[in-house]
Protein backbone atom coordinates (compact mmCIF):
# COMPACT_ATOMS: atom_id res chain seq x y z
CA UNK A 1 0.00 0.00 0.00
CA UNK A 2 2.99 1.97 0.49
CA UNK A 3 4.19 1.77 -2.71
CA UNK A 4 0.94 2.78 -3.88
CA UNK A 5 0.42 5.95 -2.15
CA UNK A 6 4.36 7.18 -2.65
CA UNK A 7 3.41 6.49 -6.72
CA UNK A 8 0.53 7.95 -6.51
CA UNK A 9 1.68 11.04 -4.46
CA UNK A 10 4.65 11.33 -7.19
CA UNK A 11 2.23 11.58 -9.91
CA UNK A 12 0.11 14.13 -7.70
CA UNK A 13 2.42 17.16 -9.35
CA UNK A 14 1.36 16.12 -12.77
CA UNK A 15 -1.83 15.37 -12.03
CA UNK A 16 -2.14 18.90 -10.84
CA UNK A 17 -0.67 20.97 -14.13
CA UNK A 18 -2.35 18.43 -16.20
CA UNK A 19 -5.75 17.84 -14.79
CA UNK A 20 -8.45 18.74 -17.16
CA UNK A 21 -11.95 19.38 -15.54
CA UNK A 22 -14.57 18.51 -17.74
CA UNK A 23 -17.76 20.44 -16.88
CA UNK A 24 -16.07 22.23 -14.33
CA UNK A 25 -16.94 26.34 -14.83
CA UNK A 26 -16.23 29.45 -13.28
CA UNK A 27 -20.29 30.84 -12.31
CA UNK A 28 -20.93 34.38 -12.14
CA UNK A 29 -24.50 35.66 -11.55
CA UNK A 30 -26.29 37.99 -13.22
CA UNK A 31 -30.00 38.05 -11.73
CA UNK A 32 -30.99 34.95 -11.28
CA UNK A 33 -29.20 33.21 -14.14
CA UNK A 34 -25.79 31.64 -14.32
CA UNK A 35 -22.82 32.43 -16.46
CA UNK A 36 -19.76 30.36 -17.31
CA UNK A 37 -17.13 33.05 -16.76
CA UNK A 38 -14.58 31.26 -18.23
CA UNK A 39 -15.82 31.36 -21.65
CA UNK A 40 -16.60 35.28 -21.01
CA UNK A 41 -12.87 36.40 -19.98
CA UNK A 42 -11.60 34.12 -23.22
CA UNK A 43 -13.94 35.90 -25.47
CA UNK A 44 -12.84 38.67 -24.50
CA UNK A 45 -9.55 38.43 -24.71
CA UNK A 46 -10.56 36.71 -28.39
CA UNK A 47 -11.85 40.02 -29.47
CA UNK A 48 -9.54 42.01 -27.84
CA UNK A 49 -6.96 40.30 -30.17
CA UNK A 50 -8.47 40.41 -33.41
CA UNK A 51 -9.53 44.16 -32.86
CA UNK A 52 -5.88 45.25 -31.58
CA UNK A 53 -4.32 43.42 -34.48
CA UNK A 54 -6.55 44.84 -37.00
CA UNK A 55 -6.46 48.26 -36.15
CA UNK A 56 -2.81 48.49 -35.82
CA UNK A 57 -2.50 46.39 -39.55
CA UNK A 58 -5.05 48.52 -41.29
CA UNK A 59 -3.75 51.95 -40.18
CA UNK A 60 -2.52 54.22 -43.67
CA UNK A 61 -3.00 51.61 -45.78
CA UNK A 62 -0.55 51.66 -48.64
CA UNK A 63 -0.60 51.00 -52.21
CA UNK A 64 1.79 48.65 -52.14
CA UNK A 65 1.25 46.74 -48.81
CA UNK A 66 3.34 46.04 -45.72
CA UNK A 67 3.36 42.89 -44.13
CA UNK A 68 0.84 43.29 -41.82
CA UNK A 69 -1.89 44.92 -44.23
CA UNK A 70 -0.39 42.44 -46.83
CA UNK A 71 -2.18 39.73 -44.62
CA UNK A 72 -5.45 40.86 -43.69
CA UNK A 73 -5.71 41.81 -47.82
CA UNK A 74 -5.30 38.03 -48.17
CA UNK A 75 -7.95 36.74 -45.33
CA UNK A 76 -10.16 39.65 -46.86
CA UNK A 77 -9.95 38.34 -50.19
CA UNK A 78 -9.84 34.63 -48.66
CA UNK A 79 -13.06 35.50 -47.06
CA UNK A 80 -14.68 37.12 -50.05
CA UNK A 81 -14.00 34.34 -52.11
CA UNK A 82 -15.30 31.74 -49.55
CA UNK A 83 -18.52 34.18 -49.89
CA UNK A 84 -18.38 34.36 -53.31
CA UNK A 85 -18.28 30.99 -54.43
CA UNK A 86 -20.77 29.91 -51.74
CA UNK A 87 -23.46 32.68 -51.89
CA UNK A 88 -23.05 34.14 -55.31
CA UNK A 89 -23.52 37.49 -56.31
CA UNK A 90 -24.96 38.60 -54.07
CA UNK A 91 -22.51 37.95 -51.21
CA UNK A 92 -21.55 41.99 -50.48
CA UNK A 93 -23.35 42.30 -47.29
CA UNK A 94 -22.62 38.93 -45.77
CA UNK A 95 -18.69 39.06 -46.09
CA UNK A 96 -18.91 40.83 -42.22
CA UNK A 97 -21.39 37.64 -40.85
CA UNK A 98 -19.48 35.20 -42.61
CA UNK A 99 -15.83 36.51 -41.85
CA UNK A 100 -16.38 37.46 -38.36
CA UNK A 101 -18.00 33.68 -38.20
CA UNK A 102 -14.51 32.73 -39.40
CA UNK A 103 -12.08 34.73 -37.25
CA UNK A 104 -13.92 34.55 -34.37
CA UNK A 105 -13.68 30.53 -34.41
CA UNK A 106 -10.33 30.71 -35.60
CA UNK A 107 -8.97 32.42 -33.41
CA UNK A 108 -10.59 31.21 -30.67
CA UNK A 109 -9.41 27.60 -31.45
CA UNK A 110 -5.97 28.81 -32.05
CA UNK A 111 -5.64 30.81 -28.40
CA UNK A 112 -7.22 28.12 -26.71
CA UNK A 113 -4.36 25.58 -28.22
CA UNK A 114 -1.65 28.10 -28.56
CA UNK A 115 -1.89 30.76 -25.35
CA UNK A 116 -1.19 29.49 -21.84
CA UNK A 117 -4.18 29.67 -19.99
CA UNK A 118 -2.89 27.40 -17.36
CA UNK A 119 -1.29 30.16 -16.21
CA UNK A 120 -4.61 32.14 -14.99
CA UNK A 121 -5.48 29.94 -11.94
CA UNK A 122 -9.14 30.43 -11.44
CA UNK A 123 -10.86 29.50 -8.29
CA UNK A 124 -13.39 27.23 -10.17
CA UNK A 125 -12.81 25.44 -13.65
CA UNK A 126 -10.32 26.87 -15.99
CA UNK A 127 -9.82 29.17 -18.80
CA UNK A 128 -9.41 27.43 -22.69
CA UNK A 129 -11.07 28.24 -26.52
CA UNK A 130 -14.07 29.58 -25.87
CA UNK A 131 -15.19 27.12 -28.20
CA UNK A 132 -15.18 24.28 -26.02
CA UNK A 133 -17.95 25.13 -24.15
CA UNK A 134 -21.73 23.84 -25.37
CA UNK A 135 -23.19 27.86 -25.00
CA UNK A 136 -20.60 29.30 -27.74
CA UNK A 137 -21.25 26.73 -30.33
CA UNK A 138 -25.05 27.00 -30.13
CA UNK A 139 -25.04 30.80 -29.78
CA UNK A 140 -22.64 30.31 -33.31
CA UNK A 141 -24.54 28.12 -34.94
CA UNK A 142 -29.00 29.46 -33.74
CA UNK A 143 -26.83 32.83 -34.99
CA UNK A 144 -25.87 30.97 -38.54
CA UNK A 145 -29.71 30.03 -38.54
CA UNK A 146 -31.26 33.23 -37.84
CA UNK A 147 -29.31 34.53 -40.63
CA UNK A 148 -30.35 31.75 -43.06
CA UNK A 149 -33.98 32.57 -42.29
CA UNK A 150 -33.27 36.43 -42.51
CA UNK A 151 -31.79 36.34 -45.77
CA UNK A 152 -34.46 33.77 -47.27
CA UNK A 153 -36.78 36.07 -45.63
CA UNK A 154 -36.11 39.14 -46.88
CA UNK A 155 -34.97 38.02 -50.70
CA UNK A 156 -38.16 36.37 -51.40
CA UNK A 157 -40.96 37.19 -48.78
CA UNK A 158 -43.20 34.76 -47.71
CA UNK A 159 -42.66 32.44 -50.74
CA UNK A 160 -39.13 31.62 -48.79
CA UNK A 161 -41.31 29.00 -47.54
CA UNK A 162 -41.95 27.12 -50.66
CA UNK A 163 -39.02 25.61 -50.60
CA UNK A 164 -39.87 23.43 -48.10
CA UNK A 165 -42.11 21.51 -50.71
CA UNK A 166 -39.12 21.26 -53.27
CA UNK A 167 -38.59 19.13 -55.19
CA UNK A 168 -41.57 17.28 -54.23
CA UNK A 169 -43.95 18.13 -50.65
CA UNK A 170 -43.12 13.99 -50.03
CA UNK A 171 -39.84 15.43 -48.46
CA UNK A 172 -41.29 18.44 -46.36
CA UNK A 173 -40.60 16.38 -42.80
CA UNK A 174 -37.67 16.03 -43.84
CA UNK A 175 -36.91 19.69 -44.99
CA UNK A 176 -38.21 20.74 -41.35
CA UNK A 177 -35.96 18.75 -39.99
CA UNK A 178 -33.19 20.03 -41.21
CA UNK A 179 -34.05 23.34 -40.18
CA UNK A 180 -33.05 21.53 -36.78
CA UNK A 181 -30.33 19.50 -37.60
CA UNK A 182 -28.26 22.11 -39.23
CA UNK A 183 -27.90 24.07 -36.40
CA UNK A 184 -26.73 21.35 -34.10
CA UNK A 185 -24.50 19.44 -36.55
CA UNK A 186 -22.41 22.77 -36.57
CA UNK A 187 -22.72 23.46 -33.16
CA UNK A 188 -21.65 19.76 -31.85
CA UNK A 189 -19.42 19.40 -34.94
CA UNK A 190 -17.34 22.07 -33.65
CA UNK A 191 -18.01 21.54 -30.00
CA UNK A 192 -17.06 18.07 -30.19
CA UNK A 193 -14.14 18.64 -32.01
CA UNK A 194 -12.36 21.73 -30.05
CA UNK A 195 -13.12 19.77 -26.58
CA UNK A 196 -11.97 16.48 -27.76
CA UNK A 197 -8.46 17.99 -28.85
CA UNK A 198 -8.08 19.33 -25.55
CA UNK A 199 -9.11 16.13 -23.81
CA UNK A 200 -6.54 14.27 -25.72
CA UNK A 201 -3.73 16.72 -25.54
CA UNK A 202 -4.12 17.09 -22.28
CA UNK A 203 -4.38 12.83 -21.31
CA UNK A 204 -1.55 12.58 -23.46
CA UNK A 205 0.74 14.77 -21.27
CA UNK A 206 -0.53 13.19 -18.03
CA UNK A 207 0.75 10.21 -19.45
CA UNK A 208 3.82 10.61 -21.44
CA UNK A 209 6.75 13.22 -21.32
CA UNK A 210 6.33 16.88 -22.72
CA UNK A 211 7.89 16.10 -26.30
CA UNK A 212 5.04 13.17 -27.63
CA UNK A 213 2.57 14.93 -27.61
CA UNK A 214 3.45 17.53 -29.62
CA UNK A 215 2.70 15.85 -33.24
CA UNK A 216 -0.94 15.79 -31.42
CA UNK A 217 -1.33 19.25 -30.62
CA UNK A 218 -0.26 20.48 -34.43
CA UNK A 219 -2.63 18.08 -35.43
CA UNK A 220 -4.90 20.09 -33.02
CA UNK A 221 -4.33 23.31 -34.41
CA UNK A 222 -4.29 22.09 -38.07
CA UNK A 223 -8.18 20.55 -37.45
CA UNK A 224 -9.07 23.58 -35.32
CA UNK A 225 -8.23 25.41 -38.22
CA UNK A 226 -9.83 23.61 -40.79
CA UNK A 227 -12.99 23.54 -38.12
CA UNK A 228 -13.16 27.09 -38.14
CA UNK A 229 -13.29 26.97 -42.53
CA UNK A 230 -16.04 24.31 -42.39
CA UNK A 231 -18.16 26.48 -40.01
CA UNK A 232 -17.74 29.13 -42.19
CA UNK A 233 -18.48 27.79 -45.16
CA UNK A 234 -21.37 25.96 -44.24
CA UNK A 235 -23.18 28.82 -42.45
CA UNK A 236 -22.17 30.79 -45.91
CA UNK A 237 -24.01 27.10 -47.89
CA UNK A 238 -26.77 27.71 -45.92
CA UNK A 239 -27.11 31.26 -46.77
CA UNK A 240 -26.70 30.68 -50.53
CA UNK A 241 -28.82 28.02 -50.50
CA UNK A 242 -31.67 30.16 -48.74
CA UNK A 243 -30.94 33.16 -51.35
CA UNK A 244 -31.00 30.97 -54.20
CA UNK A 245 -32.81 32.45 -57.26
CA UNK A 246 -36.20 31.23 -58.81
CA UNK A 247 -35.23 28.41 -60.52
CA UNK B 1 -20.78 10.79 -15.91
CA UNK B 2 -17.04 11.96 -13.37
CA UNK B 3 -19.41 10.66 -10.54
CA UNK B 4 -19.81 7.19 -11.82
CA UNK B 5 -16.39 6.09 -12.64
CA UNK B 6 -15.13 7.99 -10.11
CA UNK B 7 -17.68 6.63 -7.09
CA UNK B 8 -16.24 2.81 -8.53
CA UNK B 9 -13.11 3.74 -6.85
CA UNK B 10 -13.06 5.29 -3.39
CA UNK B 11 -10.08 3.40 -2.09
CA UNK B 12 -8.09 4.91 -4.86
CA UNK B 13 -9.32 7.84 -3.90
CA UNK B 14 -8.82 8.15 0.10
CA UNK B 15 -5.69 7.19 -0.52
CA UNK B 16 -5.16 10.16 -2.86
CA UNK B 17 -3.93 13.53 -1.61
CA UNK B 18 -6.58 15.30 -0.33
CA UNK B 19 -6.13 18.52 -2.95
CA UNK B 20 -7.65 16.37 -5.41
CA UNK B 21 -11.17 17.04 -6.34
CA UNK B 22 -13.34 14.91 -6.88
CA UNK B 23 -14.35 15.53 -10.73
CA UNK B 24 -10.74 15.35 -12.25
CA UNK B 25 -11.17 13.02 -14.87
CA UNK B 26 -7.60 11.89 -15.70
CA UNK B 27 -6.03 8.83 -16.60
CA UNK B 28 -3.61 8.28 -13.75
CA UNK B 29 -0.58 5.40 -14.25
CA UNK B 30 -0.96 3.85 -11.12
CA UNK B 31 0.24 0.57 -9.14
CA UNK B 32 -3.35 -0.93 -9.61
CA UNK B 33 -3.73 -3.79 -11.98
CA UNK B 34 -3.91 -1.46 -15.42
CA UNK B 35 -7.32 -4.34 -16.74
CA UNK B 36 -9.52 -1.79 -14.39
CA UNK B 37 -8.10 1.92 -16.15
CA UNK B 38 -8.83 0.89 -19.88
CA UNK B 39 -12.27 -0.17 -19.25
CA UNK B 40 -13.14 2.90 -16.99
CA UNK B 41 -11.92 4.85 -20.16
CA UNK B 42 -13.87 2.76 -22.38
CA UNK B 43 -16.82 3.12 -20.49
CA UNK B 44 -16.69 6.71 -19.91
CA UNK B 45 -16.15 7.25 -23.85
CA UNK B 46 -19.48 4.71 -24.79
CA UNK B 47 -21.57 6.61 -21.13
CA UNK B 48 -20.29 9.71 -23.00
CA UNK B 49 -21.79 8.57 -26.41
CA UNK B 50 -24.92 7.54 -25.05
CA UNK B 51 -25.33 9.54 -22.50
CA UNK B 52 -25.83 12.69 -24.98
CA UNK B 53 -29.49 12.47 -25.86
CA UNK B 54 -30.44 12.15 -22.31
CA UNK B 55 -28.11 15.01 -20.94
CA UNK B 56 -29.20 17.17 -24.08
CA UNK B 57 -32.77 16.18 -22.50
CA UNK B 58 -31.65 17.35 -19.26
CA UNK B 59 -30.19 20.09 -20.22
CA UNK B 60 -33.39 21.55 -21.82
CA UNK B 61 -35.19 21.08 -18.74
CA UNK B 62 -35.04 24.33 -16.82
CA UNK B 63 -32.66 23.95 -13.74
CA UNK B 64 -33.51 25.19 -11.06
CA UNK B 65 -31.36 27.27 -8.73
CA UNK B 66 -28.80 24.64 -7.65
CA UNK B 67 -27.90 24.26 -4.54
CA UNK B 68 -25.50 21.98 -5.80
CA UNK B 69 -23.35 23.55 -8.59
CA UNK B 70 -21.32 20.25 -9.28
CA UNK B 71 -24.29 18.69 -10.96
CA UNK B 72 -23.25 20.95 -14.33
CA UNK B 73 -21.13 18.86 -16.93
CA UNK B 74 -20.68 19.38 -20.80
CA UNK B 75 -24.29 20.47 -21.44
CA UNK B 76 -24.98 23.37 -19.43
CA UNK B 77 -27.06 26.30 -20.98
CA UNK B 78 -27.01 29.57 -19.08
CA UNK B 79 -26.89 33.22 -19.68
CA UNK B 80 -23.99 32.51 -21.58
CA UNK B 81 -25.53 32.14 -24.68
CA UNK B 82 -27.37 35.02 -25.77
CA UNK B 83 -24.22 37.01 -24.19
CA UNK B 84 -21.95 34.96 -26.77
CA UNK B 85 -24.62 36.31 -29.50
CA UNK B 86 -24.45 39.93 -28.25
CA UNK B 87 -20.90 39.92 -28.24
CA UNK B 88 -20.57 38.38 -31.70
CA UNK B 89 -22.59 40.74 -33.14
CA UNK B 90 -20.60 43.56 -31.92
CA UNK B 91 -17.75 42.00 -33.06
CA UNK B 92 -19.01 41.84 -36.20
CA UNK B 93 -20.29 45.20 -36.19
CA UNK B 94 -17.04 46.42 -35.05
CA UNK B 95 -14.94 44.43 -37.65
CA UNK B 96 -17.26 46.12 -40.15
CA UNK B 97 -16.21 49.46 -39.45
CA UNK B 98 -12.43 48.60 -38.75
CA UNK B 99 -11.54 46.31 -40.98
CA UNK B 100 -14.15 44.99 -43.92
CA UNK B 101 -15.51 47.70 -45.07
CA UNK B 102 -12.33 50.51 -45.35
CA UNK B 103 -9.62 47.69 -46.43
CA UNK B 104 -12.41 46.26 -49.03
CA UNK B 105 -13.04 49.96 -50.19
CA UNK B 106 -8.94 50.92 -50.63
CA UNK B 107 -8.20 47.10 -52.59
CA UNK B 108 -10.97 47.70 -55.02
CA UNK B 109 -9.93 51.32 -55.22
CA UNK B 110 -6.26 50.02 -55.98
CA UNK B 111 -7.86 47.56 -58.47
CA UNK B 112 -10.24 50.03 -60.20
CA UNK B 113 -7.15 52.59 -60.45
CA UNK B 114 -4.95 49.32 -62.04
CA UNK B 115 -7.32 48.28 -64.49
CA UNK B 116 -7.95 52.14 -65.64
CA UNK B 117 -4.02 52.25 -65.88
CA UNK B 118 -3.69 48.77 -67.85
CA UNK B 119 -6.63 49.85 -70.52
CA UNK B 120 -4.57 53.50 -70.54
CA UNK B 121 -1.54 51.99 -71.52
CA UNK B 122 -3.16 49.64 -74.09
CA UNK B 123 -5.12 52.69 -75.67
CA UNK B 124 -1.71 54.30 -75.89
CA UNK B 125 -0.21 51.74 -77.74
CA UNK B 126 -2.26 51.79 -80.37
CA UNK B 127 -2.00 55.66 -80.86
CA UNK B 128 1.61 54.33 -81.22
CA UNK B 129 1.20 52.57 -83.70
CA UNK B 130 -0.84 55.19 -85.98
CA UNK B 131 1.69 57.38 -85.30
CA UNK B 132 4.23 54.70 -86.75
CA UNK B 133 2.47 54.25 -89.67
CA UNK B 134 2.08 57.78 -90.58
CA UNK B 135 5.78 58.22 -90.06
CA UNK B 136 6.68 55.66 -92.25
CA UNK B 137 4.17 56.97 -94.93
CA UNK B 138 5.46 60.03 -94.82
CA UNK B 139 9.22 58.97 -94.93
CA UNK B 140 7.90 57.58 -97.90
CA UNK B 141 6.39 60.52 -99.66
CA UNK B 142 9.09 62.51 -98.66
CA UNK B 143 11.44 59.76 -100.64
CA UNK B 144 9.69 59.69 -103.54
CA UNK B 145 9.56 63.61 -103.65
CA UNK B 146 12.87 63.39 -103.52
CA UNK B 147 13.53 60.79 -106.39
CA UNK B 148 11.25 62.70 -108.73
CA UNK B 149 13.00 65.80 -108.00
CA UNK B 150 15.85 64.45 -108.51
CA UNK B 151 15.12 62.93 -111.79
CA UNK B 152 13.96 66.34 -113.12
CA UNK B 153 17.38 68.20 -111.78
CA UNK B 154 18.75 65.97 -114.15
CA UNK B 155 16.71 66.34 -117.18
CA UNK B 156 17.47 69.68 -116.94
CA UNK B 157 21.47 69.75 -116.40
CA UNK B 158 21.45 67.27 -119.49
CA UNK B 159 19.33 69.33 -121.38
CA UNK B 160 21.55 72.48 -120.35
CA UNK B 161 24.43 70.24 -121.28
CA UNK B 162 22.96 69.31 -124.06
CA UNK B 163 23.26 72.64 -125.32
CA UNK B 164 26.10 73.82 -124.23
CA UNK B 165 27.55 71.17 -126.04
CA UNK B 166 26.06 71.54 -129.61
CA UNK B 167 27.33 75.35 -128.86
CA UNK B 168 30.37 74.66 -128.07
CA UNK B 169 30.49 72.04 -131.25
CA UNK B 170 29.00 74.74 -133.92
CA UNK B 171 31.81 77.51 -132.58
CA UNK B 172 34.76 74.69 -132.89
CA UNK B 173 33.24 73.85 -136.64
CA UNK B 174 33.10 77.26 -137.37
CA UNK B 175 36.93 77.98 -136.34
CA UNK B 176 37.65 75.07 -137.86
CA UNK B 177 36.45 75.76 -140.98
CA UNK B 178 38.10 79.31 -140.84
CA UNK B 179 41.65 77.76 -139.98
CA UNK B 180 40.89 75.24 -143.30
CA UNK B 181 40.01 78.37 -145.27
CA UNK B 182 43.54 80.43 -143.85
CA UNK B 183 45.37 77.06 -144.67
CA UNK B 184 44.09 77.25 -148.12
CA UNK B 185 44.64 80.48 -148.39
CA UNK B 186 48.23 80.00 -147.40
CA UNK B 187 48.89 76.72 -149.63
CA UNK B 188 47.43 78.80 -152.45
CA UNK B 189 49.99 81.60 -151.71
CA UNK B 190 52.34 79.01 -151.20
CA UNK B 191 52.11 77.66 -154.56
CA UNK B 192 51.91 81.10 -156.23
CA UNK B 193 54.86 81.93 -154.66
CA UNK B 194 56.68 78.69 -155.35
CA UNK B 195 54.92 78.71 -159.00
CA UNK B 196 56.70 82.32 -159.78
CA UNK B 197 59.67 81.08 -157.96
CA UNK B 198 59.38 77.62 -160.37
CA UNK B 199 59.15 79.99 -163.14
CA UNK B 200 62.45 82.59 -162.21
CA UNK B 201 64.20 79.26 -161.06
CA UNK B 202 63.15 77.24 -164.52
CA UNK B 203 64.75 80.61 -166.41
CA UNK B 204 67.90 80.80 -164.34
CA UNK B 205 68.38 77.40 -165.38
CA UNK B 206 67.99 77.28 -168.49
CA UNK B 207 69.99 80.24 -168.83
CA UNK B 208 73.20 77.99 -166.95
CA UNK B 209 72.34 75.40 -169.04
CA UNK B 210 72.06 76.48 -172.71
CA UNK B 211 75.10 78.38 -173.94
CA UNK B 212 74.68 81.82 -173.98
CA UNK B 213 73.48 82.91 -177.07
Amino acid sequence: MDVISSSIKTYNIWFEISGVEVGQHLYWQIGGLQIHAQVLITSWVVIAILLVSVIIAVRNPQTIPTDGQNLFEYILEFIRDLSKTQIGDEYGPWIPFIGTMFLFIFVSNWSGALLPWKIIELPHGELAAPTNDINTTVALALLTSVAYFYAGLSKKGLSYFEIYIKPTPILLPINILEDFTKPLSLSFRLFGNILADELVVVVLVSLVPLVIPIPVMLLGLFTSGIQALIFATLAAAYIGESMEGHH
Amino acid sequence: MASTVMATKPIALAKASPSLSPRKISIRAQAKPSSTSIPNLKSLTSKLLFSVPSIAMLAATPLPALAEMEKAGLFDFNLTLPIIAIEFLLLMVALDKLYFSPLGAFMDARDAKIRAELSEVKDTSAEVKELEEKAVAVMRAARAEIAAALSKMKKEMTAELEVKLAEEQARIELELAAAIDNLEKEKEEALRVLDAQIDALSEEIVRKVLPTT
